[in-house]
């Protein structure tokens, strides 16, 4: 039996300048269902939900709401409508009690001539609180003393109402911890079990496939196709999906196969007694050879820890060592064989205005430099060895970095340690922003990094990327080291999260 | 069939010749310029702009401009700039004419005046970054200093001009003019693109973030870079001094501006980067000579050479912002 259609999107057409997001997507939303939407970075998930949720106009396109043209100018009048999103990025206003964020943009029911009611208006909103079982919330607080996922669930109470109609769920769930999502898969179950309907976009396929009823793929900018929840139970259906996403066979090997967690004896990189920033006394010795993971949720502090293992941030006690000698700044660290993958690509780790040429030989001039000078031909050599190692597409090594994709560009953010011949390499979210193509072959990079003996400490948002490449996964929360997890075909992202909340 | 063949060769050189131009439009704008100068006042002049002495004095004022602002490329190369070089020269000048008058020995005056460029390009380069100061508030405070300087110095003589008898014919020998600018312009060819120092330099111009990530000591190059500089104002102070054998109040305070400019007309972005290059100074600095000298030539008035200078500074400054790499100082 087919459901009643309460959204639909014709030929929706989205352009950033040359950039077409979306070519003419014809997209229905049914009530009782519980849609999911998956898709590579940038193949236009978020710019199609956002569309209907009156964040941003379609280039071109009809949109139909219950039967009437949709054509909301803000969000706010979306969700009055009741077509309410919640985003991937924190969207509360601090300094605000809890109560002021949820009835935001509503004030003006709860005032009188200017005067705004505010016992009124926290105790509507305890009462929303405790209907959607985050009683533990107090309406009166002021939002700052609570949590980036309290402050999430706030958002969440904040968006949907009795008159929701649509909800659009973008990657909120990634942030949210094991009791926080069972709630909200639970809300999610409730709104289609009272014939609405959900739009939810994750990255992660077992959510997807546990939660979802429905599944639409996007490649970019086109829609490839549509799941039913009996085509998403059956055998062989992640691979299906995937080989939607990506429009060729992934095959298994996407992350590393082998479990040999290894090592050779050797201390690669040595963090002794370190206290930087509010971490304090983080001792950890990398090896050669080996792959340490540090994962937890942002803000937690391994972003820090990569930092001060490249000598760019001031300890306040102990050293980091590499071969017995510190490390204090860049430049000894580079001497002494340690890269840096910075995770602001376009910022730190790239000069955007120089050619590729330019930003692969960078770390190596120091070394490439004779009396004074600088053989072009060397320079050169090392560029095309670079170029032809990650398969660099360009024209002409003399191509500006800032006309690459980003996957390509992360590709020359490797290549500038790998030109150096770096045995120490420090990765700050490696993956970030590349899409899954890529994505494989950095993996396969890093596992043959391994293999050269190469020691790696490898810092990343994605649970997933962790468990599939590091032989030790190290948990901070708060700055402190909360769990620590060894290499193993049975680790689950479930067994992590825990101790990252 | 042919016809339609050679058409679309023709218009995919054209294309071709189009994108270039669009990439590159500071480049072929600055060239542009000069060629336009070149014409313009071989008309205007009725051929005077080529006679051999106009070519001699051309030469002369091309020197220095041209040396000192070759060596403004690894200041200006990082975004920054150095305001303080006018007023440097006119002090460098006075001391080597005293130093000169004093002890008949104009090598003892060089070497002084060098030293004291070198201390002035650390100062310029350190100061700054210590102080977390942009780099235009340090060149700022050495303008006024050096300007004091200057005249307190011409003060102390009791006239209003000070000048030497010494032999500087030899300064004024167009080949030794032309040998000098060859040897300074290959010196800084061979630093800027084969060296540590341009490479960074650029660099830092680029993207400081970056470059300090690398692993290249900011503060460190930084200071060479003011110090090459140096050197390369002492040198134009020489070839300034041979030109006049003396110096007053005012004697080349105009110069900082007037290398900013000469840059800016080569086509370098002031905010540094990758698009600096060696021939910014060297076709910059002559076509700022050749305006200057080609304007008067032409019977301009000299109250107008400055509104028209004003004029031809928009035009490039328009022309040169369309291109999307920006002209403007960090």
């Amino acid at each position: 039996m087919e459901n009643e259609t309460i959204l639909v999107c014709k030929n929706i057409v989205k352009r950033f300048g040359p950039v077409n997001a979306l070519n003419g997507v014809d997209f229905e939303v049914r009530r009782g269902e519980i849609r999911g939407l998956i898709g590579e970075n940038g193949s236009g998930k978020s710019t199609l939900t956002s569309i209907m949720a009156g964040m941003q106009k379609a280039t071109s396109g009809t949109m139909e709401y219950k039967g009437k043209p949709w054509n909301p100018s803000t969000m706010e009048q979306a969700q009055e409508q009741g077509v309410c999103m919640i985003l991937q990025e924190s969207n509360t206003v601090r300094g605000c009690t809890v109560a002021e964020n949820i009835f935001a943009g509503q004030i003006s029911k709860f005032s009188k001539f200017g005067v705004v009611n505010m016992k009124k208006m926290t105790e509507e909103a305890q009462k929303l609180l405790d209907s959607f079982g985050v009683g533990r919330i107090r309406a009166a607080d002021l939002i700052d003393r609570y949590t980036f996922e309290d402050r999430k669930m706030i958002e969440i109470v904040r968006s949907v109402s009795a008159d929701t109609e649509i909800l659009v769920v973008d990657e909120t769930t990634t942030a949210l911890s094991f009791d926080a999502r069972e709630l909200f898969y639970k809300l999610m179950k409730r709104l289609a079990e009272q014939n609405k309907a959900v739009i939810f976009i994750s990255h992660d396929m077992n959510e997807i496939l546990e939660q979802c009823t429905h599944l639409t793929v996007l490649r970019d900018g086109d829609i490839i196709g549509h799941l039913t929840g009996e085509e998403m139970r059956q055998p062989g259906a992640p691979e299906k999906i995937r080989y939607m996403m990506v429009g060729r066979e992934i095959g298994d090997a996407y992350y590393r196969s082998d479990y040999d967690t290894s090592h050779e004896e050797e201390v690669a990189l040595e963090f002794q007694d370190v206290s930087v920033g509010e971490i304090k006394h983080f001792n950890l010795k990398l090896h050669k050879g080996e792959i340490v993971g540090f994962g937890g949720l942002s803000g937690c502090g391994m972003r820090l820890i990569g930092r001060a293992g490249f000598g760019l941030e001031k300890l306040t006690s102990g050293s980091v060592l590499r071969n017995g000698k510190k490390i204090k700044d860049p430049l000894t660290a580079i001497r002494s064989g340690i890269g840096y993958v910075s995770k602001d690509r376009d910022t730190e780790a790239l000069i955007l205005s120089a050619s590729i040429a330019d930003n692969i030989t960078f770390p190596s001039l120091d070394a490439l430099s004779k009396f004074t000078f600088i053989d072009p031909r060397k320079e050169k050599k090392l560029v095309k060895r670079e170029v032809d190692r990650y398969l660099i597409k360009c024209n002409t090594p003399r191509q500006l970095v800032s006309t690459l994709s980003g996957g390509n560009k992360q590709k020359v953010s490797f290549a500038k340690w790998t030109a150096k011949g770096s045995s120490v390499i420090i990765m700050d979210c490696p993956t970030r922003g590349v899409d899954i193509g890529v994505k494989q072959a950095m993996y396969a990079f890093i596992a043959q990094m391994k293999k050269e003996g190469k020691a790696i400490l490898l810092i990343s948002e994605e649970l997933s990327e962790l468990i599939g490449m590091a032989d030790k996964i190290i948990i901070l929360k708060d700055f402190a080291v909360s769990g620590e997890f060894m290499r193993s075909p049975d680790l689950q992202e479930t067994d992590i999260i825990g101790s990252m909340i | 069939m042919e016809e339609i063949k050679k058409e679309s060769k023709f218009k995919k050189i054209l294309s071709a010749v189009t994108t270039y131009i669009r990439g590159h439009v500071s480049d072929v704008a600055s060239y542009a310029g000069l060629v336009l100068c070149l014409i313009v006042f071989t008309i205007t002049s009725n051929g005077r702009l080529w006679s051999t002495y106009n070519v001699s004095v051309l030469l002369e004022s091309v020197c220095v401009y041209m040396i000192v602002s070759l060596g403004a490329l690894f200041v200006y190369a990082m975004g920054y700039m150095d305001i303080s070089v006018g007023a440097q020269m006119g002090v460098y000048c006075l001391l080597m004419i005293f130093i000169i008058n004093a002890t008949g020995s104009l090598l003892l005056g060089f070497f002084v005046m060098l030293v004291l460029t070198l201390l002035c390009g650390a100062f310029n380069g350190a100061v700054a970054v210590w102080l977390k100061l942009p780099s235009i508030v340090t060149s700022l405070f050495l303008m006024f200093l050096f300007g004091g300087i200057q005249y307190l110095m011409v003060e102390s003589t009791g006239s209003s001009i000070v000048s030497t008898d010494y032999d500087f014919s030899i300064f004024l020998e167009p080949w030794v003019i032309i040998l000098s600018i060859v040897v300074v312009a290959g010196v800084v060819f061979y630093l800027f693109n084969y060296t540590k120092l341009g490479k960074y330099t650029r660099g830092i111009g680029a993207n400081e973030l970056t470059t300090a990530q690398c692993g290249v000591n900011t503060t460190k190059w930084k200071v060479i870079a003011y110090m090459a500089f140096g050197v390369c104002v002492a040198i134009g102070s020489l070839f300034l001094l041979a030109r006049t054998g003396s110096a007053g109040k005012g004697t080349a305070s105009s110069y900082a501006m007037d290398v900013m400019l000469a840059l800016i007309l080569g086509g370098m972005p002031l905010s540094g980067g990758m698009k600096a290059k060696v021939r910014c100074a060297l076709v910059g600095s002559f076509t700022y000579s050749l305006l200057s000298n080609g304007l008067i030539l032409s019977g301009v008035d000299t109250t107008l050479v400055y509104f028209i200078k004003a004029i031809i500074f928009m035009i490039v400054v328009i022309l040169s912002c369309r291109d999307r790499s920006g002209l403007l100082p960090r």
